[in-house]
């Protein structure tokens, strides 16, 4: 039984493929009525990758009805070969946990409570903030009367979870403002 | 063709992505938890738990440590004492296909202490909730789309294998050959009564008391009885013949 | 890592020291069992036994802090006993280059320290050079003053019953792992060695991993198969969040940030680029000023011309010497110097050192904009226990962000390996991408910009940047393009197609690559090669688990890099069972070599290190803050009162916070006699804050411990399980009493010392789990790296009755 490479998405070629049971090739046996059906059947594959640790285990997640209802590990990637540790075994349940940020939060000065927004609000409020500390704070020039152009009171903190086209962007973002005060987990 | 699971523990790194993999694909409820000094959690297998990574750890004489993982579940036996004991048809069936041992829901109306006490690992568990017995059934809705177990599928290890009885005897033999030479006490833990098959590098009794079919329980009612005998399926009807004679 | 993870089934020693990997990389331990199955010896070393241990041929524990020591002790027993690879450290490593007469080594500390800067001048390091520029060299390795007799003298003092106080090791132990990892000196053998943060948080962390490259360097462990330094990197993309430099001191592609006195590109230039005079040192850092154009090319795009130094003046300056990295963004946040923020993905009032302290300096924010997938202790600060939400002033914007599978692009796996990874469904609920944020608020920050005018508009206002976040377009320009129809050799490129690789980029301004390394991952010919899901190898490939066609790798594919250390001056692989590139009819085949070059022995040939200036491994390191050498000093606080190696106790040049919170213990406090050690966990990630919600996870590792071993218990009157209260000097954390004799008390000068370790992950935003360990733990960094000493700090420990935080 050739279970430890599957591989047909690899032939697909665009990294998602709809799961049927004619390509799992299915053998109904007589345990048949005691277990209903395979979930997975009839979902929506795609590769994904494990946001844990750099390892970076490709993942298959099984997406039917508009939810995530399985995620596991991906046979074709070389390293895991379909395996997961707990953390990535635990990814279905992560992604779709009821304690995940679903709105825009907002909290007030000396509120102890979260008050949700939109997000128009929010990138309006966000951008003004920004702007007025940089204006306010804007160093052009230092002590030594050398040209600086940079921002000191304000600092960005993350993030190695972002993806690389992530990272550039944010990246590009914090320069344009003069932010000089970044840093991230690479050194924590 | 029956199937077999090998779980060679020497390569088991404890990573629990098994134990993790199993709950998430069963959809199984969480369990609240408290650290209690050890890794190993929960406590023990549950309703909620039908694959646990056991901890156990002891240092030897000259002060070397050691640590072994057993990542418990049901054995899946092949002549299953526990379809033995049930009394209702059709609430333990055994796929043929396959091999593995399946509760259906006609387990609630099974007495539970006649089931639980008649497996020599301590598997049966029941759920408050459903009132089933309930363990692990080898994913066998997995198992007949072509698909891995998924706590064997979680493994990156190399520590679980599943596949044709016959290839996994093989596997076996050649993976103890070649961990005996790192640890000449290695064994196959009853492997010829069994379709998970635990290769264990020390006393199985250092990994965890039903590592190999304990029958201590069965002793008390019915002294002499081998394990062989047990695991035969002779246990379970004695067992019950035992406690309607205690009463 | 200079490999990659299948790499490791290669090598026949695999040394993990500074790391747990089958606790913290859990799938990286599939690859150390095939080597062990092979045959290697897996040695873990390393304060507590742990999984990793499990499964290694054998555990050897030491006390945290003193690698440097055992590293040293190995270093001298190479080189006395002569295991080293003789032809690769004379033709390979900078063992014949002479140092220069100033260099001097005394009582702890190098020629051209300034005591009261606390810093030295590098110049006092520097190689003697002829007339030419030529540095000199004595291929017999006679003179006193060749790099490796330096090396030699250095440790003459790390001798086993020296090393073994220190460390806590014993000698018997150190000459197994010396012995067993010296045995791949030979050419035709390879020792790999794994670390990970547990080197890398010391106040000498950089100088622990500086003597394992040595030590790589003598035994000829570079460029081959199942060799190499191999840094298992923590978070999912470290690697690639490195790589775009979302780092104060870097720009993109390892380029230093501009500081004031670099007033033009031209002086910039000049002070970034590496010279040699040295025809056959390849010297790869020459090509610097092409990838900082390219550079400023993909940011400002046609506002960007020679004319105009590329924009460069837009670029935000640094001081000389100033250091911008969390430890002072604290510093300065709690003396109300930082006013306001961006946090993404991360959890500081949990993860990082000295966390009271911490969580006081975010109370004075005036606004905080998170990006976040759940709720953690630095979202919710303002309500923490014992905090008055009343008196937090901090204005927050807290925006929903998609997890993993709710998004495309790519990450970076720690052996470089670039992966796309597709979206799988749409973000949950209003979710939305980190690349999204950042695009929608600089929209949005840029139309005011564009409204009002403000400070230096032209700095937000020339870059090029996209209206709406696309993560494909992002990676073709992080990749780059030709910015006008170019002609490269006979080669003609038109304006718009993609570069084909970073030989390619210019200094002219024909092209943009936001990223050099990364240049030549996607091409016109072939797509996005980080798609590519070939499995294919040839036999050659085969033998050494090299997957060149899945995904892609920087730099060029290249997947071990110094591959050319790999074969001999005639390009023959030293060990042809394993090999990884071969030079074979005029060619080389196998992995993709360093640069085309032929080997060295013959015409054109070039030295195998091509990053390093001269082109040689080395031994002899002048380029780091604290030392050519490494030199063992005891962490910010220790439990001894000297340090038995020299009169300079800690790094002289290690960083310190400078709050009046940022207190330290005396050398050998008596109030705090214990070692506490932190790390992470396999069930949780980091702070803990997203696994945490994990339900099995919870479920599997619940709360807050402390390892301790049962001498320290029967001490302090506790049994496993108890509740105890941990206390640095700094603050107080509660956790379940784990009593293993996993964890042994160490000898150490004569007495005992005993060490604890606990995991970070639990955070009170999860009720009765426990809080911050990190309210322990030191702000001092290392003087290169400023990453803090999360490893080792003094705490003491008490039985409680009842807790309130579990």
């Amino acid at each position: 039984m050739s279970v430890s490479r599957r591989g047909f998405i690899k032939l697909l070629g665009a990294g998602t493929a709809c799961l049927g049971l004619s390509k799992l090739g299915i053998d109904l046996g007589p345990a048949q009525a005691y277990a209903a059906g395979l979930k997975i059947e009839g979902s929506k594959e795609s590769i994904s990758i494990c946001p844990f640790c750099s390892c970076g285990c490709n993942t298959l997640v099984h997406v039917k009805d508009g939810k995530i209802i399985n995620i596991e590990g991906d046979p074709d990637y070389p390293i895991s070969a379909g395996g997961l540790c707990a953390k990535g075994a635990a990814l279905r349940s992560l992604h779709v946990s009821p304690n995940r940020i679903t709105k825009p939060k907002y909290r007030a000065p000396g509120s102890a409570k979260w008050v949700e927004k939109d997000w128009d609000w929010m990138l309006d409020k966000i951008a003004r903030k920004v702007k007025d500390q940089r204006d306010k704070d804007f160093v052009l020039k230092n002590e030594a009367g050398l040209e600086v152009n940079r921002l000191e009171s304000v600092f960005s903190l993350g993030s190695s979870q972002m993806s690389n086209e992530e990272c550039s962007v944010a990246h590009q973002s914090l320069r344009s403002l003069g932010i000089v005060h970044m840093d991230h987990q690479a050194r924590v | 063709m029956p199937k077999a699971i090998l779980i060679d523990t020497t390569r088991c790194t404890a990573c629990r992505g098994c134990q993790v993999g199993c709950k998430e694909w069963k959809d199984l409820p969480p369990v609240a938890t408290k650290q209690r000094g050890t890794h190993q959690n929960p406590p023990d297998l549950g309703p909620y738990n039908f694959k646990l990574v056991r901890f156990a750890e002891h240092m030897e004489a000259d002060g070397t440590v050691k640590w072994n993982f057993f990542p418990d579940a049901c054995r899946h036996c092949i002549d299953a004492p526990c379809k033995s004991g049930a009394s209702i048809e059709g609430s333990i069936i055994q796929d043929e296909a396959t091999g593995a041992v399946i509760y259906t829901e006609k387990t609630a109306k099974e007495d539970f202490e006649t089931i639980k006490s008649s497996c020599p690992y301590d598997i049966p568990r029941k759920d408050p909730k459903t009132k089933r017995i309930v363990k692990c059934d080898m994913c066998i809705d997995r198992v007949r789309a072509n698909l891995l177990p998924m706590c064997v599928k979680s493994c990156a290890m190399g520590a679980m294998s599943f596949g044709e009885r016959a290839d996994m005897l093989k596997l076996a033999a050649t993976r103890l050959v070649a961990v005996q030479k790192e640890f000449p006490k290695a064994q196959l833990c009853d492997m010829e009564n069994v379709s998970v098959i635990y290769l264990v590098a020390d006393d199985p009794k250092k990994y965890h008391k039903f590592a190999v079919a304990d029958a201590s329980d069965a002793m008390k009612g019915a002294p002499g009885m081998t394990r062989k005998e047990m695991l035969a399926g002779v246990f379970a009807p004695l067992r019950k013949a035992t406690k309607q004679m205690q009463g | 890592m200079t490999q990659h993870y299948t790499d490791i089934a290669n090598a026949d020693a695999v040394l993990i020291m500074g790391s747990n990997a089958a606790e913290h990389h859990p799938i990286s331990f599939r690859w150390v069992l095939k080597a062990k199955e092979a045959g290697a010896t897996v040695i873990h070393v390393d304060p507590k036994f742990s999984r990793t241990s499990a499964r290694s041929n054998y555990h050897v524990p030491l006390r945290s802090g003193t690698d440097i020591a055992f590293l040293g002790g190995m270093c001298k027993y190479i080189l006395e006993k002569k295991l080293f690879f003789s032809e690769y450290v004379l033709n390979y490593t900078n063992a014949s280059f002479l140092v220069g007469e100033k260099y001097t080594f005394k009582d702890g500390l190098f020629s051209g320290f300034d005591a009261a800067k606390k810093k030295y001048d590098k110049a006092a390091w520097a190689f003697e050079k002829d007339e030419k520029g030529m540095v000199k060299r004595d291929k017999t390795l006679q003179h006193p003053r060749c790099a490796i007799n330096l090396l030699k003298a250095h440790y003459e003092r790390y001798n086993l019953d020296l090393v073994s106080q220190v460390t806590g090791v014993s000698k018997e132990n150190l000459l197994k792992v010396y012995d067993s990892f010296a045995a791949t000196g030979k050419p035709n053998k390879a020792g790999t060695m794994l670390y990970a943060l547990g080197w890398t948080q010391h106040t000498v962390g950089v100088q622990n991993i500086r003597l394992a490259g040595i030590i790589q360097l003598l035994l000829g462990n570079f460029g081959v198969a199942g060799g190499g330094i191999n840094a298992l990197r923590g978070e999912p993309n470290v690697q690639g969040s490195t790589d775009h430099a979302l780092l104060y001191g870097y720009m993109p592609g390892y380029h230093n940030v501009p500081i004031s006195t670099w007033k033009t590109l031209e002086e910039y230039q000049k002070a970034n680029t590496p010279v040699t005079v040295d025809p056959m040192s390849v010297n790869w850092w020459s090509n610097r000023p092409k990838y900082i154009v390219s550079l400023l090319k993909g940011w400002f795009g046609d506002n960007a011309s020679a004319e105009n130094g590329f924009c460069y003046n837009l670029v935000p300056k640094l001081d000389p010497g100033m250091d911008c990295s969390h430890l002072f963004i604290f510093d300065r946040m709690y003396q109300g110097k930082i006013k306001g923020g961006f946090l993404f993905g991360h959890n500081p009032c949990q993860s990082f050192p000295n966390s009271n302290k911490v969580r006081k300096a975010w109370d004075k924010l005036d606004w905080l904009v998170v990006g976040e997938v759940f709720h953690n202790e630095s979202t919710d600060n303002f309500k923490r226990p014992g905090a008055d939400p009343k008196k937090c002033k901090t204005e927050i914007f807290l925006l929903p962000s998609a997890y993993r599978a709710e998004k495309e692009g790519t990450i970076s796996n720690s052996g470089r390996w670039h992966m796309w990874h597709y979206k799988a469904i749409d973000p949950i609920g209003q979710a939305r991408s980190m690349g999204d944020m950042f695009t929608e608020i600089m929209n949005r920050v840029r139309a005011l910009y564009v409204k009002e005018g403000g400070a230096l508009p032209d700095q937000v206002l020339k870059h090029q940047m996209l209206e709406k976040f696309n993560a494909e377009e992002v990676t073709r320009r992080i990749n780059g393009y030709f910015t006008r129809d170019t002609k490269i050799g006979d080669k003609q490129y038109k304006k718009g197609q993609l570069v084909p690789g970073f030989a390619n980029l210019q200094t002219d301004g024909s092209t943009s690559s936001l990223c050099w390394v990364y240049c030549g991952g996607y091409t016109d010919a072939e797509g996005n090669l980080a798609k590519r899901r070939d499995l294919t190898q040839t036999p050659m490939q085969a033998k050494i688990h090299l997957y060149p066609k899945f995904a892609w790798a920087w730099p060029m594919n290249r997947r071990v890099l110094y591959n050319r250390a790999s074969v001999d001056m005639n390009g023959n692989p030293y060990n042809p069972e394993k090999a990884v590139i071969a030079w074979q009819d005029g060619k080389w085949v196998g992995d993709v070599p360093d640069g085309p070059a032929p080997p060295m022995a013959m015409k054109g040939g070039k030295y195998p290190f091509i990053m390093c200036t001269e082109g040689h491994g080395q031994l002899y390191g002048p380029g780091r803050e604290d030392g050519p050498f490494p030199e063992h000093y005891e962490p910010a606080e220790t439990p001894l009162t000297t340090n038995p190696f020299s009169a300079q106790m800690s790094n002289p040049c290690m960083k310190k916070a400078t709050t009046e919170m940022d207190v330290l213990c005396a050398n050998g406090d008596p109030r705090f006699p214990i070692v506490l050690t932190t790390y992470c966990m396999t069930e949780h990630w980091c702070s803990g804050s997203e696994t945490r919600n994990g339900p099995a996870l919870l479920e599997a590792e619940p709360q807050q411990y402390v390892e301790m071993s049962p001498q320290l218990a029967a001490e302090k009157g506790i049994k496993n399980g108890d509740f105890v209260v941990v206390e640095s000097l700094r603050g107080k954390c509660e956790a379940v009493a784990m009593v293993t004799v996993r964890i042994k008390p160490f000898q150490i000068m004569g007495k005992t010392v005993h060490l604890v370790g606990m995991p970070f992950a639990f955070g009170w935003t999860k009720p009765k789990c426990g809080d911050a360990v990190n309210r322990l733990t030191t702000s001092v960094g290392d003087p290169n790296t400023t990453i803090p000493e999360y490893k080792a700090c003094l705490v003491n420990l008490k039985k409680i009755a009842k807790a309130t935080e579990l």
